[in-house]
């Protein structure tokens, strides 16, 4: 190429390159004022100023969590157990609930595509839509107080994942042993508990673990609705306004989830 | 008469897709080692899976000892299935279960829900498992998680499933497709001395057809869904196997 039409070329680059930085840009300075704009709408004209006081008031009001009531400790052992089997009960009964579920909604055992999987997948998406805590509302006010509306509530919010996941395992499966099973007379109880039962065992084991790992913190949260366990205490502390009180509950529920941590890696190597 | 007798077998795959099998009808005797042979896409393993309904028919008959496969009930095929073994071109084991209990499920068709569920097999099940483990040389095995074998091991495994069926038919797909040409003639071997010892009829989808020449007693030559030659192996000769695979791109 000649010079002089090298140079009109590299002109042309030249421009182009310049004129999508300055898209670039323009999109980035836009997006700062889209951030501007949301902070000035919901925390500058929304906001307590005066309530808040000055940055000393608000460390000092965080300050006072931060001590413990070791004299709570005692009282604390039993919500604690309470809280550790709710998760476990809740988890269990949310693995029977999520089989059917699953079997639903995996496309290739689905009894029905039409009507059967639709349901299957909305019962999976229902269940994780409500919150854990609307879950509690729902049957606190349904059962009343205690442990089993939060066994309840835990157990209709882990259906979602655990059956959405199992009827994912199901529809990845290798379809030969399902072959080979049929093959030999196999009815299709036979078929699924030989050919498809084990291919998914890993992957539903590790999902049930983890859902449970989860289920201990959201069955502390439970509490909060009257669903017994930790919950319960942390209630009954942050209304004697016992600040330091709290905070040990707060402990009480990190040394639960942190048991459940190494459960949970423990389990996972021994099982899976 | 005829352990299996197929009459004008027609097949397709989808509803509407091409006609797979085009009127194929054959014989299998008792002492039979029946090779089927033919390019790619002839529709040997269609006709196979075929036999024991795993691929639905589109109309003729398929006469096993008599009784028509295609007009069973559900129930009917399930107890038919039972006594049809067959090995297949991946093995088709579950790969988390042991050699065992990959055997012991070959009596699946004989045990109830109850039993499945817990892996209660009769005790004289467990006594033939081992000794057809022991029979095609898997008895250091027998513990061993099917996915810690071999492929030749796992043929092997796929034999003995097939035979605690105590069957009246073996059906093979491509059996050695999956191996090395060593360990394809050692199956194959075990298969052909099986057979003739539990006097069991072999029905073999093979694409090797020197091994189906050098194994089997009659070859029925597919190309295209038509049947192109059908007849003892001695009757076969170059010409007609070039026919039959003329189609195929090498």
């Amino acid at each position: 190429m000649t010079s002089a039409a090298m140079t009109v070329r590299v002109d042309a680059i030249v421009v182009t390159r310049a004129k999508a930085k300055g898209l670039r840009y323009a999109g980035y300075f836009a997006l700062f004022l889209l951030v501007l704009w949301s902070i000035h709408a919901t925390i500058i004209v929304d906001t307590d100023w005066a309530r808040l006081g000055s940055f000393g008031s608000v460390m000092r009001a965080v300050g006072r969590y931060a001590s413990l009531d070791l004299e709570l400790v005692p009282l604390l052992w039993e919500p604690m157990v309470e809280t550790f089997m709710m998760a476990c009960l809740g988890t269990l009964l949310g693995c029977f609930l999520s089989l059917p579920v699953a079997w639903f909604g995996a496309l290739n055992v689905t009894p029905s595509k039409l009507i059967v999987y639709p349901v299957g997948r909305f019962l999976m998406t229902l269940s994780r839509s409500i919150h854990e805590i609307v879950w509690g509302l729902i049957f606190v006010s349904a059962v009343g107080l205690g442990a089993l509306p939060g066994i309840l509530a835990l157990a209709c919010r882990s259906v979602g994942f655990i059956s959405k996941i199992t009827a994912e395992a199901i529809e990845n499966i290798d379809p030969k042993p399902v072959e080979a099973i049929r093959a030999v007379g196999g009815n299709n109880f036979q078929v699924m508990y030989y050919g498809i039962v084990p291919q998914i065992m890993p992957i539903v084991l590790g999902t049930i673990i983890f859902e449970w790992d989860i289920n201990i913190r959201r069955s502390a949260i439970m509490g909060l609705v009257g669903a017994g366990g930790l919950g319960l205490a942390f209630h009954r502390q942050m209304v004697m306004f016992n600040y330091p009180g709290v905070t040990t509950v707060i402990a009480a529920i990190l040394v639960l989830i942190m048991l459940g941590e190494v459960i949970s890696h423990r389990i996972r190597k021994a099982v899976i | 008469m005829p352990i299996l007798d197929v009459i004008d077998l027609h097949a397709r795959y989808a509803e509407r897709g091409p006609e797979v099998l085009k009127g194929i009808s054959f014989a299998v005797e008792e002492d039979d080692f029946f090779a089927i042979i033919g390019p790619s896409g002839a529709g040997k393993s269609t006709l196979i899976r075929c036999i024991n309904r795993l691929v639905e028919p589109e109309s003729g008959r398929i006469l096993l000892y008599g009784a028509d496969v295609t007009k069973m009930s559900a129930r009917r095929l399930r107890h038919t299935r039972r006594h049809i073994g067959m090995i297949f071109q991946e093995f088709n084991l579950v790969d988390r279960m042991s050699v065992m209990d990959n055997v012991l499920s070959g009596r699946l068709g004989y045990v109830g829900n109850l039993r499945s569920l817990f892996r209660l097999f009769p005790r004289h099940d467990i006594i033939r498992a081992l000794e057809l483990l022991d029979r095609v040389g898997l008895s250091d095995h027998v513990d061993k998680r099917a996915d810690e074998l071999s492929g030749g091991q796992r043929q092997r495994v796929g034999i003995a499933r097939a035979l605690m069926q105590d069957p009246q038919l073996l059906l093979l797909d491509e059996p050695t497709s999956s191996l090395d040409p060593k360990i394809s003639r050692e199956v194959m071997e075990l298969i052909r001395e099986i057979a003739k010892e539990y006097k069991v009829p072999v029905l073999c989808n093979i694409h090797n057809v020197q091994l189906a020449m050098e194994f089997c007693n009659r070859i029925l030559g597919l190309q295209d869904g038509i049947k192109m030659f059908d007849g003892p192996t001695d009757q076969i000769d170059r010409q007609k196997l070039d026919e039959i695979y003329a189609m195929e791109v090498l």
